[in-house]
């Protein structure tokens, strides 16, 4: 490289981290209680409100290979009550302090969180402390969660079009792991959950030292540590969490199948192994995900959509996952394309990223668009306290909910080649047709 | 109900013993909340500029984002034949400017790290604030100087086709698209629904000619917010907006005083009301193979935003299924029935037509009972005043919506511009919170009342018909389901009706001869000169008689009376109509004064051709298991209906008339005829059942043949 391009890389490397340093850092606390759950605090009082959220280290890939689905049916039994809250009045007490709650699983994680007036903090902290020490379901509240579940998969994979496509990617990336079955589950498997199930669960997951509590917004830190200590403190710790130690195996070649769905247009899905989040190589490949489908001037959207018009919608993204994930690219025919034609023109960009290093303007263009992010993403109290429970989960330290940007930032147009080349390539792969079902024969 | 809990008893008896020294804190019950906090609105600067682009402007600077947008006060038009072009606006804005290709503009969006994203009234861009003015500078461009290339237009076109296409198979899409087109009709712009057809029919003009003509500095709004102050807010807003002059775009007026916009046609802003269902309609649009019915309730409703029960009207949406987990509908359907993941309401207020849409997707086997319970919730709402507790949570929930929502400098940004938009009063959200608070359940009551419509609305099911089609015939007590097609046009019912072929050499005249011959015979039909057939019923729980007059040759009249009111009169002499209701008085014409004439024989079977009607044979359907020759008939006018005889008997059994709807489509409107008995030598029927769009029995309190009607019964002047 000569010394002018030298020059103008450092520069605008410097330029782009100096500028990060600028954005306002996230400031917090933390500390552990004697019962190992860790606790974060984020003070803002720009508005009278607070957010309390628990990250419990249990996912989809926690479960039993004849309970695929049951941390998130667990999720929704949570809901149900405690010794000392009825059924039905867990949302009641939120909804009438006005306040918001909601939960989410994942493959690796349950979060469950309130946004409250910021005079109700000891009701968040009270609720949640509940829904650890001593959680409650009756007959009722799991038939019922049961049949809920199951309406949530019919809705969300089964009555879509293409809502298929993440079950039948996962199912052929992964042999091994659990992650080869997807959070909601399948019915049987519902079905047959029973209550030996759930007392194990809790008791071996839902404990203090597999948790973090975060607590965001308009608090007066010293209320908040005493109403927290009163409400946690007593919860007693749980025995040591067995972690998931499957490994996957490398795919080792294509993987290439057909889907019959009931849909017009065609459809085409290439999931590529990825790293683990937080790895160093896992943000090369995101970098490359954005390059490849963030914006209209991103490699897929500007050749594929606009000027090949092979595509209705593409777009490449990756899963964010503990262990080894996916990369996924996902094409939608426009009217009159065959999946064949629109795989050919999303695999001449895959080869251009392989085969070209991203010039400097284009990664810079990426660099912007990851600061823009950052500085939105941090915008509200809830995705505060997610982040941050977020970070010191799966980051390697709450810290990071201010510096991950700069391992994005760090990433060069060699690193963006480097993994185009290691993890994009056919045999790291599995692709899917999706094709209206009137075209079986 | 037995009840599990999460730990076993041993381990519950540890926890309760106290391990610490600081106050034990009492779990049994929530802990008290703190003083409420006051809630904070925040200011805003505003100003007009010299061209009539009103500015506002909301510094905050927790982030350094600033967000723009540009907003044009623009009526809802018909598209008609070209429906869809408006959906194509927003992606042509930023599809080229004076300066700009697509291509270049997208890298230079893409170069600031910015967002920037056009819609059929206006744009909105973000970005950091250090990138901001050079962002401005393209949301100047767009706005100002758009150009919609041909180019462009075709690829939006073909990828607009594209989604049509996938509408087929997308359950949501479709109930989407055509509870907009059964909420408004087809004839209001809410309504219309994008086609293959309409969307090749459009032209680049029609959208580049819409853009122009609507986005004009004196409907104009630039809504600034974030990392920005009033000072530079103001500088940005005078550089690019202050002496932006808007599209020159000439008009000629219509008959009716409208502008035509050359290449775009005559700008007819919606002013009619949408037409009510009469009834319980139930609509289905057929997806095979779906694993869940999608239900959506709806109706249009009169409720503008700046309604002084706009506030009430929010309330009884969150209590029904505003989105609290607590919502009538939530806990019903969900909660206690496991029927659907989610089951929600929306009460719209919109300054030229509101609506109300609630629904949930359900398994297939539940589709009927959650229709019944959707339903049941919502005429809930009218028969009793909400509880204190649900009014309760659901003001206190609202207030703390309200609160969270000022987290978001938008937000204050968002309430400046609905004040002008929606012509609220000044202090709308400054009295919010003490307004809601003042909220009683009476108010909530009278709300219910007023805006919903259980009665009288659309229910859709968009889902399997083959295994939920049958269920739904239990909804209306006619059983009558209607099926419509993705594009929200009505799909007719299998014309044919599964008919086979009448016996060779059979005619309507067999039929008809065979008609007669069961009723009486010709000769004594014949000697009927006058007819008097007088009938009860119920009309809205209240009694009603209905007496029908015939003299030959076909002088014909009636009159309605329900409870104590002459309803409506018909007379008419052979050859003029009158109609005479509460509503007035007038004389019949063309369609109305056809359909009296047919009625005007006492047995208008026998003179089909006298009435310029067609008759044929369409075969044998069997109808409730009984064999029948159906006898299709054409008007003159156009119209036409179907009559069904008996096979083994000779009577009429049916008589199926086609009604138009509003906005398109038709209802069936079927009479069923039984119990003949004889008066004078002749069979008449003493029952009549009418069903589509009325549920009626008529029975025959007295039927008199040459009992002599005075002539003065059918005089029309």
């Amino acid at each position: 490289m000569s010394m002018r391009n030298l020059i103008t890389l450092t520069a605008s490397i410097m330029a782009t981290t100096t500028a990060v340093a600028q954005a306002r850092d996230i400031q917090f606390t933390e500390f552990d209680l004697p019962n190992g759950l860790h606790v974060i605090l984020h003070e803002d009082h720009s508005t009278p409100i607070v957010a309390v959220g628990v990250m419990y280290h249990v996912g989809s890939k926690d479960e039993a290979s004849n309970r695929r689905g049951f941390a998130h049916f667990f999720e929704h039994l949570l809901f149900e009550g405690s010794d000392n809250i009825a059924r039905g009045e867990f949302s009641k007490y939120v909804e009438k302090a006005g306040g918001v709650l909601n939960a989410n699983t994942t493959g690796d994680r349950t979060y469950y969180y309130e946004v409250l007036p910021s005079n109700q903090l000891n009701l968040g902290l009270w609720l949640e402390s509940e829904r650890m020490m001593h959680a409650r379901v009756d007959t009722k509240g799991i038939e019922t969660q049961r049949e809920v579940v199951k309406e949530e998969r019919r809705q969300r994979y089964e009555n879509q079009p293409y809502g298929s496509i993440l079950p039948e990617v996962l199912k052929r990336a992964y042999a091994k792991h659990p992650y080869q079955w997807p959070t909601i589950g399948y019915m049987e498997d519902l079905n047959a959950a029973n209550e030996k199930d759930y007392k194990t669960f809790y008791k071996t997951f839902y404990v203090p030292n597999n948790a973090v509590l975060v607590v965001a917004g308009d608090f007066d830190p010293a209320a908040a540590k005493t109403g927290l200590e009163k409400y946690f403190g007593p919860i007693k710790k749980g025995g040591t969490v067995p972690r998931n130690t499957a490994v996957e195996p490398p795919l080792k070649a294509e993987v290439r199948d057909v889907v019959y769905d009931k849909i017009q247009l065609p459809a085409v899905v290439q999931a590529y192994r990825i790293p683990a989040l937080g790895t160093p190589d896992f943000y090369a490949v995101d970098m490359l995900n954005r390059l490849l489908s963030n914006g209209n001037s991103s490699r897929l959207v500007k050749n594929v959509k606009e000027a090949e018009q092979k595509a209705v919608f593409v777009g490449s993204f990756s899963l964010p996952f503990e262990d080894p994930g996916l990369a996924i690219a996902f094409a939608v025919a426009n009217m009159g394309v065959s999946p064949d034609s629109l795989e050919a023109s999303m695999n001449k960009q895959f080869d251009r990223v392989r085969n070209e290093q991203v010039p400097e303007a284009e990664l810079t263009k990426l660099k912007v668009q990851i600061e823009t992010e950052h500085a939105m993403d941090n915008n509200r109290m809830a995705g505060i306290a997610h982040n941050l429970a977020n970070a010191y989960t799966f980051l390697g330290g709450t810290a990071k909910v201010n510096t991950e940007v700069d391992q994005y930032m760090a990433v060069t147009a060699a690193d963006i080649q480097r993994v185009a080349r290691k993890y994009f390539v056919p045999e790291n792969r599995v692709v899917l047709h999706y094709l209206p079902k009137n075209q079986q024969k | 109900m037995k009840s599990h809990s999460l730990h076993s008893l041993a381990l519950a008896a540890t926890l309760l013993i106290p391990a610490m020294t600081t106050a034990q804190v009492d779990r049994t019950k929530a802990p008290a909340a703190g003083p409420a906090p006051e809630v904070q609105l925040g200011g805003h600067t505003s100003f007009t500029l010299p061209n009539g682009m009103r500015v506002i402007i909301v510094e905050n600077h927790r982030t350094p984002i600033v967000s723009a947008q540009v907003r044009f006060d623009i009526p809802p038009i018909m598209q008609g034949d070209i429906a869809g072009y408006q959906d194509m606006v927003g992606e042509l804005l930023t599809s080229g400017t004076a300066r700009h290709t697509k291509e270049q503009f997208d890298e230079q969006v893409d170069g600031l790290g910015a967002q920037v994203v056009g819609s059929t009234n206006g744009l909105y861009a973000t970005s950091l604030a250090k990138n901001f003015p050079q962002v401005m500078d393209l949301v100047y461009a767009v706005v100002a100087s758009a150009t919609f290339p041909a180019e462009e237009f075709e690829k939006a076109r073909t990828r607009q086709l594209s989604q049509v296409q996938a509408r087929t198979d997308d359950p949501d899409q479709i109930a989407e698209v055509v509870g907009n087109a059964l909420t408004y009709s087809k004839s209001y712009p809410y309504g219309e629904v994008p086609t293959e057809a309409s969307l090749k029919k459009a032209t680049r003009k029609n959208a580049y000619q819409y853009y122009r003509y609507f986005f004009q500095p004196k409907q104009g709004y630039l809504v600034l917010v974030g990392d920005i102050t009033a000072v530079e807010g103001e500088a940005l807003a005078t550089k690019y907006f202050g002496s932006w002059k808007g599209a020159e775009v000439p008009v000629t007026k219509d008959a009716n005083g409208h502008d035509v916009v050359q290449d775009l046609g005559p700008i007819i802003p919606a002013t009619r009301k949408p037409p009510v269902p009469r009834d319980i309609r139930v609509a289905m649009v057929d997806r095979p193979g779906s694993a869940q019915s999608v239900i959506k309730v709806v109706f249009p409703v009169d409720l503008k935003p700046n309604d002084p029960m706009a506030l009430q009207a929010q309330v009884l949406n969150t209590i029904l299924g505003g989105g609290v987990f607590n919502a009538r509908l939530m806990q019903n359907l969900r909660e206690d029935k496991g029927y659907t993941y989610g089951a929600y309401s929306d009460l719209r207020s919109d300054r030229w037509c509101g609506a109300f849409s609630g629904g949930c997707s359900v398994r297939n086997e539940v589709t009927a009972q959650a229709v019944t319970e959707l339903l049941k919730e919502v005429k809930g709402m009218q028969q009793a005043p909400v509880t204190a507790e649900e009014l309760a949570l659901a003001k206190s929930f609202m207030a703390g919506s309200f609160a969270r929502s000022l987290e978001d400098p938008k937000t204050v940004a968002r309430f400046a511009l609905n004040t002008y938009l929606n012509e609220l009063p000044v202090d709308y959200y400054k009295t919010y919170l003490q307004r809601l608070d003042a909220v009683s359940a009476a108010d909530v009551l009278e709300a219910a009342k007023r805006f919903l419509r259980p009665d009288s609305c659309t229910v859709l099911v968009v889902g399997d018909k083959e295994q939920v089609g049958a269920s739904l015939k239990g909804i209306r007590t006619d059983g009558t389901v209607l099926d419509f097609n993705v594009n929200g046009d009505i799909v007719r019912q299998d014309p044919t009706e599964g008919a086979v072929p009448a016996p060779v050499g059979m005619t309507v005249q067999n039929v008809v001869d065979a008609y007669v011959k069961a009723i009486g015979g010709k000769k004594a039909v014949e000697a009927v000169k006058d007819l008097k057939k007088e009938y009860t019923t119920t009309v809205q729980g209240m009694p009603a008689v209905l007496v029908e007059y015939n003299m030959a040759p076909n002088k014909y009249a009636m009159e309605m009376h329900v409870g104590d009111m002459l309803v409506q009169q018909i007379a008419y002499d052979g050859e003029r109509g009158k109609l005479k209701s509460f509503m007035g008085e007038k004389e019949l014409v063309e369609d109305e004064l056809e359909e009296v004439a047919r009625n005007s024989y006492a047995f208008p079977e026998m003179h089909y051709a006298e009435l310029d009607q067609v008759a044929h044979l369409m075969g044998i359907v069997t109808l409730d298991s009984v064999k029948t020759y159906r006898v299709n008939v054409k008007t003159l006018g156009g119209s036409q209906f179907d009559e069904y005889y008996d096979v083994a008997t000779g009577l009429k059994v049916r008589r199926k008339e086609y009604q138009g709807q509003e906005g398109g489509g038709y209802i069936q409107v079927i009479t069923d005829y039984s119990d003949y008995q004889p008066e004078a030598g002749v069979l008449i029927p003493r029952t009549l059942h009418q069903g589509g769009g009325m549920d009626m029995t008529l029975k025959a309190k007295s039927i008199s043949v040459n009992k002599g009607i005075s002539p003065l019964v059918f005089s029309v002047d």
